[in-house]
């Protein structure tokens, strides 16, 4: 449908390039990355084993997605495509023994960040987009009877915006552009909210639980929610109620937020993947915070640090028993 | 306009410890109101849906036959939230009750025909209301032979000890018990239900098939039967699906172009050949 | 379309309409809320946002919400006392829903309404009105006509809405439609009008035919392949990326499952439903711990299997509407569609 103008194109072939050798050598049996969608800002993971289909791999700014997701207790040599917070996330899954290092072969691709396309899509009046064709610093529209270009980092995810690590941590090989500009580290928004009072949090709150279906597709995208049965599933005791209403709602974002704390990899994945807009990463951050405070840690950046939450150490801060 | 969903009320008559890890217990339910009493008309192999209401519902095939209309009885396993409080739960207790649901045994069909009751386990409920049926006065004469073959793991595990020990007295019925292993005392088959069906070798002659059990029971019953020289269209089976609303709407109990909740859950083998994909044994 | 069965409503007569619906009525239409349109109770006229699009959610969510009360008990000395629900008293206005969606209403009717009535979604259906608005300009994602629908079928709806610039027209889709015809605000409509009209129609069909837009061929021929193919490995291929989530169950227009539990306080509670999802892992686990669709390949492809081929074999209009939503929002964009291609073109083994 679109032309293949891809300003990224070179990317592409270069991991095609790599998947090629990689296939050939059985150095991997599965590549897993990405392709074109069937719509305009649309891409989408796909798992390629095949010489033939190698072509099928691109590179742009619809890959969202973190692949990593697809990786838990799954067998075999692969390698993995993988963005600075796919990256991340393999890190965690590998201290998480849910894969082992010697089982990727990871192409690593320093990321410029990914098009929140439902913003693009209200940008546009909701009308048809018939083709999106991405370059560089624009995003170029095209509906049947207009055209209209966006400024392309202006309408990057908000989380994407603000990523502090767009060059990935681990990787095998590395294509692109090594020396991308990262966000500085900033909590300030959690802590603007934080000064809110409890009234408006509260009203924040309930009204981001307000839009959320319990579709749980942010759960599914995330690559460290991997557990076999979810705390939402179990029924004896039942932790959460499955209804949507706001008690049940804003139990599972909680608990889900505190499962991952720690170990959240700020991908994304889970606000790209809501189809109601939640702001899912509010309570992230405001725990990506307080880990960083309370135990000096990011989740995702070396494999040699241990999860604070999971090891105990003499000196971790006591002061909520000692002084409450 | 009726509502399906609201469940009308019962209350716990009895209830009878089936077995000796005390997991199934088999409820004997009156009805609270005359005119729910008076509506409530059923065949063998129908369920319904009982209520504890602050836990939920849960599906249970009828145990009880309705030639004894006064109550209806359920046997349950203590397995989850709702089961696990019905077991809870005492004699002068209130339980809601949806139903009859479900297609039930075709005892048109069965009329002059002889009768192969297969039961493993738990799933013998309905088949020992079916039977219950079949030897209820002068119901007996309108069926030919009645063999029924139930096994369970242990001899403590039975459910309905002393319909078991009504039905050996009859010379009406034959009867054949089947535990896995051997145990003392114990004088029955010893060996699981399939195997001891091929070796009992029933004829297939104007005869129909009917088993109930766990679903690894059943698949390999099948091929026993057919080796036997039964067909597809004389062999039933009555299904377990996971189910909710019991009438057809929820869409859990979805199987091919059926729902087991309402064009179930007994299905002939040949019904289930004609289904698509996971119906098939 | 004739002239016995459609009628003009000028556009500056529009507001005039709605105010007059709502007055009586509880009126749902599509809203603008952040970067989505919903579709969602509106209080006044320009709360609506009509003619761009489709809503993320669809009108089904009005007549089968997503959490419902079945009815309140209480614990008490006579036993167990049971307040089933109240009536609605107000109609409700379905306004500017799409046709794909008002034919999607057609599926549920028949699912809630037979053989056993379900009340909740009867009570508020009889009393509800379908106000369509035809789709002049379709989306990439909409394949509607390659599904046995159009982007301005009246089918399902009691009037439908067709922008032609200056005016609407407006036609009956059913008894209740040629009723609110009668309402003098709007106006006889012309051959010339009804001439426009097709060819406002034509031009969208046309536009969902061109570069592969609502070209599928889905038709008997995709039952019979299904069934066919229903072990074929093609599954594991279609199904490897799927997260195994409810976004594609939860905003289809035709899609219904639901779960019943109880709410309980210490003497009295609720049952209630929810919508629940074949996508999800607990769908079929039977209290024995079997599960015949244990992984997220089963589960795909009992949607597709009920969509396109039990409900097809029932005699069913197909559980797919053609609006795209699942093609969209799936977040790693499986597309019914191309699922659709591969069955069609995969030779049995």
């Amino acid at each position: 449908m679109s032309p293949e103008v891809h300003w990224m194109s070179q990317l592409s072939n270069e991991i095609r390039e790599a998947a090629r050798g990689l296939l050939r050598d059985g150095k991997a049996q599965v590549i897993i990355g990405f392709e074109k969608g069937s719509l305009s800002l649309r891409g989408r993971p796909c798992f390629i084993r095949n010489e033939k289909d190698v072509e099928r791999l691109v590179w742009n700014g619809f890959c969202e997605t973190n692949v990593a997701r697809y990786l838990p207790k799954r067998k075999g040599k692969m390698a993995i495509v993988a963005k600075g917070c796919d990256s991340r996330a393999l890190v965690e899954l590998i201290k998480e023994n849910q894969v082992t290092r010697d089982q990727l072969f990871i192409i690593g691709v320093p990321c410029e960040g990914m098009i929140d396309r439902h913003r693009v899509e209200a940008e546009m009046g909701h009308d048809a987009i018939i083709e999106a064709e991405e370059r560089e610093e624009s995003l170029i529209l095209r509906t049947r009877d207009s055209e209209k270009i966006l400024d392309r980092k202006e309408y990057l995810y908000e989380n994407c915006k603000a990523c502090t690590h767009p060059i990935p941590v681990i990787y095998d090989v590395l294509i692109g552009k090594p020396n991308l500009q990262s966000a500085q580290k900033d909590f300030s928004d959690v802590e603007t909210f934080g000064d809110l009072s409890p009234e408006e949090r509260w009203a924040y709150l309930v009204q981001e639980a307000g839009k959320c279906i319990r579709c749980y597709a942010c759960r599914n995208a995330c690559p460290m929610c991997y557990c076999p049965e979810c705390f939402v599933d179990i029924s004896k005791p039942q932790w959460v109620g499955k209804s949507t209403e706001l008690s049940d709602t804003i139990v599972f974002h909680l608990l889900r937020a505190f499962h991952l704390a720690g170990r959240c990899v700020a991908c994304g994945a889970c606000e790209q993947a809501c189809p109601m807009g939640v702001d899912i990463r509010k309570l992230n951050r405001k725990l990506e915070k307080d880990v960083a405070d309370l135990f000096n840690h990011e989740a995702g950046c070396s494999l040699d640090e241990v999860a604070p939450l999971a090891t105990y150490r003499v000196d971790d801060p006591d002061s909520f028993m000692v002084e409450p | 306009m009726e509502n399906p969903y609201i469940p009308f009320l019962m209350r716990i008559e009895d209830v009878i410890l089936e077995t000796e890890d005390r997991k199934i217990k088999t409820f004997v339910l009156a009805f609270v109101n005359e005119e729910d009493r008076k509506s409530f008309v059923y065949v063998p192999g129908q369920f319904a849906e009982i209520s504890v209401f602050g836990k939920g519902e849960a599906p249970f095939g009828m145990a009880s036959t309705p030639t004894r209309p006064e109550y209806l009885e359920f046997s349950v396993s203590t397995i989850g939230v709702v089961t696990g409080a019905l077991h809870n739960l005492g004699k002068g207790d209130i339980v809601g009750v949806r139903g009859p649901l479900g297609n039930g045994y075709p005892l048109e069909t069965f009329q002059g025909k002889n009768l192969l009751l297969i039961g493993g386990g738990f799933g013998f409920s309905t088949l020992r209301s079916l039977t219950n049926y079949i030897l209820h006065g002068p119901n007996r004469t309108a069926f030919g032979g009645v063999t029924v073959v139930y096994g369970a793991r242990k001899p403590g595990l039975l459910l309905y000890r002393t319909d078991l020990e009504a039905w050996k007295e009859r010379s009406d019925i034959s009867l054949h018990l089947t535990v896995d292993q051997e145990a003392d005392g114990w004088k029955g088959h010893v060996g699981l239900v399939p195997n001891v069906t091929r070796s009992i070798a029933p004829s297939p002659k104007n005869t129909f098939a009917v088993v109930c059990g766990p679903p690894v029971m059943m698949k390999y019953t099948l091929p026993v039967l057919k080796d036997l020289g039964f067909q597809d269209e004389d062999i039933l089976f009555s299904l377990e699906m996971r189910m909710k609303c019991g009438i057809g709407k929820c869409g859990r109990c979805n199987m091919g172009s059926k729902y087991v909740c309402t064009d179930g859950p007994v299905f002939s083998q040949s019904e289930l050949t004609r289904l698509t994909g996971e119906a098939h044994f | 379309m004739s002239l016995d069965n459609a009628k003009i409503l000028e556009k500056d007569q529009l507001e005039g309409f709605l105010e007059g619906l709502l007055k009586d009525n509880i009126v749902f239409g599509p809203t603008s809320k952040g970067d989505l349109l919903l579709f969602d109770r509106v209080e006044s006229a320009n709360g609506i946002s009509l003619g761009r699009g489709n809503t993320m959610n669809s009108a089904k969510d009005v007549l089968f919400p997503q959490t419902e009360r079945l009815f309140a008990y209480r614990h008490g000395e006579a036993g167990v006392e049971i307040d089933g629900p109240s009536a609605v008293k107000k109609g409700f206005i379905l306004f500017g829903v799409r046709p794909c969606d008002a034919r999607g209403l057609i599926l549920l009717d028949k699912v809630f309404g037979e053989p056993l009535q379900d009340p909740y979604y009867g009570e508020k259906r009889a009393r509800t009105v379908i106000i369509s608005m035809a789709c002049e300009t379709p989306d990439p994602k909409c394949f509607c006509l390659a599904i046995g629908g159009g982007p301005c079928s009246a089918e399902g709806s009691d009037l439908l809405f067709l922008d032609l610039g200056d005016q609407y027209l407006v036609k009956a889709g059913s008894p209740k439609g040629m009723d609110l015809l009668k309402n003098t605000v709007f106006k006889k409509a012309n051959k010339e009008v009804l001439a426009r009209a097709d060819v406002v129609e034509k031009e969208a069909e046309e536009s969902m035919n061109q570069a592969g837009m609502g070209r599928v061929g889905i038709g008997e021929t995709i039952e019979k392949r299904l069934e066919a193919l229903f072990n074929d490995p093609i599954w594991d291929d279609i199904t490897e990326s799927c997260l195994g989530c409810g976004i594609c169950t939860y905003l289809c227009p035709t899609c219904h499952c639901f779960d019943i539990l109880d709410e309980a306080g210490q003497s009295a509670g609720e049952r209630i439903r929810i919508w629940d999802s074949c996508q999800f892992p607990l769908f079929t686990h039977q209290a024995s711990g079997v599960n015949p669709r244990p992984s997220v390949k089963e589960r795909f492809r009992q949607r597709i299997m009920h969509k396109l081929c039990y409900l097809p074999q029932n005699g069913n209009l197909p559980g797919c509407v053609g609006c795209g939503r699942c093609v969209t929002e799936c977040p790693v964009n499986l597309d019914i569609r191309e699922v659709i291609q591969k069955i069609s073109a995969r030779e049995a083994e």
